[in-house]
């Protein structure tokens, strides 16, 4: 018998994009003004007018059931827990970023304009949770119930339902569950999910083994050591350049951003 | 001391507070205090508070976490009929409303031009000596009347009234005439009530006229609309714009600005013609039953198409879709239906159209008329009446517009009023929470007001760009820090309570507006000795006590008695299709087509319209909210833009007859070729507003006045205007514009 293990189900034919989840994560978890846990995903306005589409829906950490970011940390500070939430704790990260780029979702946001610099991401809001709250604060503020929370089966019979009863309402296809070899956080949609702009994973195996072949060649104490050298690098290199600073500014402002444009 | 009104020195005031606070809370301050006598928080002052929020109006339920005591997070409270345990962006950023640090936390006397941002801080004392000492000068000098009023919709605008009415003064400025006149005045004629309630519950057909829901929310029917399309309800949406409402409509109808009465009038015609409706309710609920369809005959779908642009056969068939749907169809009154001088037309035909489908009284019907009064059930602290009044009000209600509500007035006309100084002339304003600098019409008119005046004071928590023009800012506790008056909703009524202390020295309205009374001579009208004391005398009926609504956030209500005799209050006491009212104004009985001015060539129509992240004028500078909203652009079709050389991005300078403004283009599909469109709220003036000063433009500088002479609503999507490149870049950095010495 497994865990009981949380879920999301967020589904983009209801996400209306008014952002109550963003600013309920900014406040629920007192992320900074410069950083953010959740962004929203834009197909953009398609057509021309006067036959338009627009879909949105907000996105976050997946929460992999076997996460690549876990697997890529040299210090165990991002951990998965039995319940599958993927916790980060920043007293124990060194600001490698291994687990930015081990992550298939693009998800670990980093701080790049810290000093010492950390990440950023979802951890289901596990503090409200712990104080007996009945739901992360994106899924409890959400007023279209385009974000859902429960146990992962609940939430995956329940995306596998919505399409199987309206299928001219979404495509065939649960976004998570198969992904990187499963995840925590389910999506459901009216478009392909490209054209929401989520990334690509053609994987049904996660990252996370090639990481961990990769990691158990060497010593902890090397990899850390390898890690601090290459941050030191980049904390050398960083005023000079400014280039990966900027990049990630830009890609991040795009994320939150991106409907904006339209 | 002079003292410029710099971010820093804000930052120092919210420091200074902050300290304060510090010192305080070795003793239990006051709020943690109740709140602890109520149960709510534990030993450490730590728990969970039932509120109100108030980043808009529709107040839905709140629980505040309340940590040392500072408040963490705002969620919805699921016991409450208006938010059902969600909240919308602006609920969840209501923390950094509180905590802004922009906040005015002390009185504040003007020392140097208006405009220029020169206050002095001051003790209570002076400040409200001050403002009761000028208003008695106006008084004893021009009459009670030269001292104008205003406020917006809030717990305390009674209490507010009871200031102008017990003082003597009849003007008014309400938001109202800016936004819902139309749709208020065309329910009051045709069935006797403001507002019908709607109801989603067995809705299959919903038609909305520029309501965009999904953008101007109101949490729970935001919600309930999108329950009702996931559970297969057709939504059909006009409006010039592609929303995210219509994003999420079965059908978007891009229909020509203006025209959408000619396209509802074409689908009553449709119904009446081809007998249609539910002629049984009609015969016997209403008025007009025989001669509505002569009175239609002429507006023909083929007509319609001419002017709405949408081809006659979609009209028809949507009519025929709303009438097959009987009682589930719903034709909804909208909100801000202050578009053009026919807007109170559109409302009239949806009022028309809600009646034809019989969805009014029958039970599970989409729209109900069985409002409950506000505040029966509850008291009030006693009053004398008010002193009579024989000066014309400056608005033109009713003298000019005898169909507008007392209660509505013309705010535009108000401040047209106070420049020409006709009939009389206005010499003082007392404004709280309300920004009309922003929110009226043609901005440098507005100022032009001001200019006029010997005295100004305003109440608001940021020194927004009408307080940034006062003489005198009151510091109002924000809604996290304060009480204000129960509100009734479905047979319960709620609490507004502080879950904090005020920060520096905030006060309650209610505390305000009493204090003031006292030094103005009508203390009488405020007989309560503090918020507290209101609320247990609001209570006293229901025989519940203060401690237990702060508990559980309302008290229950007794139920009302129906008494199952179906009136409605309109003089014939049927829903009024077709009014005596209106003929006997000099008005057509019937809704009627009016065709309203359109732009000429080389011109848009300059459109506005909400987004979900702000409430009108007043939140921009939440930092929460900043971060997570558009940049303001002028939204401008991307073909026209090509055409005109426009590129996205651009900076475009943009002119209507009274104003200009530069701002950023973004070409997109989602708007009609002859419309541009810009989001309110921007472009503000005061510098006091360190996170919402140099973003974007205002709308505001170049709309022009125009009032519907039956519903007296400004017509906000009549202004048109020219739009071309700027190298200019930002220019409306805004000059100084210091009024007087």
């Amino acid at each position: 018998m497994t865990a009981h293990k949380y879920g999301f189900l967020i589904d983009a034919s209801r996400c209306i994009d008014c952002r109550a989840c963003l600013v309920a994560c900014s406040a629920e978890n007192n992320v900074s003004m410069k950083h953010t846990r959740i962004w929203i995903k834009d197909t953009g306005i398609v057509g021309e007018f006067p036959d338009l589409k627009h879909y949105t829906a907000p996105y976050h950490c997946m929460h992999c059931t076997d996460p690549a970011c876990v697997s890529a940390c040299t210090v165990g500070a991002l951990q998965q827990n039995e319940d599958g939430i993927v916790t980060y704790d920043n007293d124990r990260c060194i600001g490698c970023r291994y687990c930015m780029y081990a992550c298939p979702f693009e998800v670990p946001y980093f701080e790049w304009d810290k000093q010492f610099a950390l990440i950023t991401k979802c951890d289901f809001c596990i503090s409200r949770l712990e104080e007996g709250q009945a739901e992360p604060a994106c899924a409890a503020t959400c007023p279209t119930d385009a974000i859902q929370f429960g146990s992962r089966e609940e939430m995956l019979a329940l995306a596998r339902e919505r399409i199987k009863n309206e299928p001219g309402r979404y495509v065939d296809h649960v976004f998570g569950e198969h992904e990187n070899g499963g995840t925590s956080t389910f999506f459901i949609s009216p478009v392909p999910f490209e054209q929401l702009g989520f990334p690509t994973t053609e994987r049904t195996e996660s990252s996370a083994r090639f990481n961990r072949e990769v990691t158990e060649i060497g010593t902890p104490i090397i990899a850390s050591a390898v890690a601090l050298g290459m941050t030191g690098i980049y904390l050398a290199l960083k005023p000079k350049t400014g280039k990966h600073a900027a990049e990630k500014t830009e890609h991040t402002e795009e994320k939150t951003a991106q409907a904006q444009e339209e | 001391m002079t003292q410029s009104l710099s971010r820093r020195d804000f930052l120092k005031l919210g420091g200074a507070a902050a300290a304060a606070l510090a010192a305080g809370s070795f003793l239990p301050p006051r709020a943690a205090q109740a709140a602890r006598d109520a149960g709510l928080l534990d030993a450490n002052g730590d728990g969970y508070i039932p509120s109100m929020c108030e980043m808009c109006v529709w107040r839905c339920g709140l629980i505040a976490k309340v940590k040392d005591g500072r408040v963490v997070k705002l969620d919805g409270n699921p016991e409450h009929p208006h938010s059902k345990g969600n909240l919308c962006p602006r609920g969840q950023a209501g923390l950094m409303n509180t905590y802004d640090p922009d906040r005015v936390l002390t009185p504040l006397i003007r020392v140097g031009r208006r405009g220029e941002g020169k206050f002095r801080k001051a003790s209570w004392e002076e400040a409200l000596d001050l403002t009761a000492s000028k208003m008695l000068e106006i008084k004893e000098k021009y009459g009670a009347e030269a001292m104008v009023f205003s406020t917006t919709h809030c717990l305390t605008q009674q209490q507010f009234e009871n200031i102008m009415y017990a003082f003597g003064s009849p003007n008014y400025g309400t938001q109202r005439s800016l936004c819902f006149n139309a749709m208020i005045t065309a329910f009051l004629l045709t069935y006797g009530i403001e507002e019908p309630a709607r109801n989603y519950e067995n809705v299959e057909f919903i038609l909305m006229v520029g309501r965009n829901m999904m953008e101007a929310i109101s949490t729970s029917e935001t919600s309930e609309l999108s329950h009702a399309i996931d559970r297969g309800a057709k939504l059909v949406y006009l409006d010039p714009r592609y929303t995210k409402t219509a994003s999420k409509a079965a059908e978007w109808i891009p229909i020509r600005p203006g025209a959408d009465s000619a396209f509802l009038l074409a689908m009553i015609n449709v119904i009446v013609l081809n007998d249609l409706a539910d002629c049984e309710f009609v015969k016997q609920y209403t008025v007009g039953c025989d001669g509505i369809q002569d009175a239609m005959r002429r507006y023909t779908p083929e007509w319609a198409e001419k002017i709405t642009g949408v081809p006659a056969d979609t009209i028809e068939r949507i009519a025929r879709e709303y009438a097959a749907a009987k009682h589930c169809a719903l034709a909804h009154p909208g909100w801000r239906t202050s578009n053009f001088v026919n807007s109170f037309q559109t409302e009239r035909a949806i009022a028309t159209l809600n009646a034809l489908s019989g969805n009014v009284l029958i039970e599970g019907g989409c729209l109900s008329t069985d409002v409950t009064e506000e505040g029966s059930g509850l008291a009030k602290p006693p009053q004398p009446p008010y002193p009579r009044m024989s000066a014309l009000r400056l608005d033109g209600t009713p003298w000019k517009y005898p169909l507008v509500p007392l209660k509505l007035g013309v705010f535009q006309e108000l401040r047209d009023a106070i420049i020409t100084g006709e009939p009389y002339q206005a010499h003082g304003w007392f404004i709280s929470r309300q920004n009309p600098i922003q929110a009226l019409p043609d901005r440098n008119k507005t100022l032009e007001a001001f200019a006029k005046m010997d005295f100004v004071a305003t109440v608001d928590i940021i020194m927004n760009d009408t307080a940034w023009y006062s003489d005198v800012v009151l510091p109002e506790a924000s809604y996290l820090e304060r009480y204000d008056p129960l509100l009734p909703v479905d047979g319960k009524a709620y609490i507004r309570q502080p879950v904090i202390e005020p920060q520096g020295e905030a006060k309650s309205a209610l505390w305000i507006y009493k204090q003031l009374s006292e030094r103005l001579g009508i203390g009488d009208y405020f007989q309560y000795t503090d918020e507290e004391d209101y609320i247990r005398q609001q209570l006293k009926p229901l025989g519940v006590s203060l401690e237990e609504v702060k508990e559980k956030g309302y008290a229950e209500m007794p139920e009302e008695e129906k008494n199952g005799e179906i009136t409605f209050n309109t003089p014939s006491g049927k829903i009024e299709l077709y009014s005596e009212t209106l003929k006997n104004a000099g008005f057509s009985p019937w809704p009627t087509w009016e065709e309203p001015p359109a732009p000429a060539e080389n011109e848009f129509y300059l459109l506005t319209g909400k987004v979900a992240q702000h409430t009108q004028f007043g939140t921009q500078n939440n930092q929460l909210l900043h971060k997570y909203s558009d940049e303001p652009r002028l939204w401008m079709n991307a073909k026209i833009a090509a055409d005109r050389g426009l590129a996205d991005g651009d900076w475009v300078e943009v002119t209507s007859k009274v104003g200009r403004a530069n701002i950023r283009l973004l070409a997109t599909e989602a708007i009609r070729s002859d419309c541009v469109y810009m989001a309110p709220g921007y472009g503000h003036l005061s510098k006091g507003l360190t996170t919402a000063f140099g973003l974007g433009a205002s709308d505001s500088v170049l709309h022009e006045t125009y009032t519907d002479p039956i519903s007296g609503g400004q017509a906000l999507s009549q202004t048109f205007v020219k739009v071309k490149k700027t190298a200019d870049g930002p220019a409306e950095t805004p000059k100084p514009l210091y009024l007087g010495e």
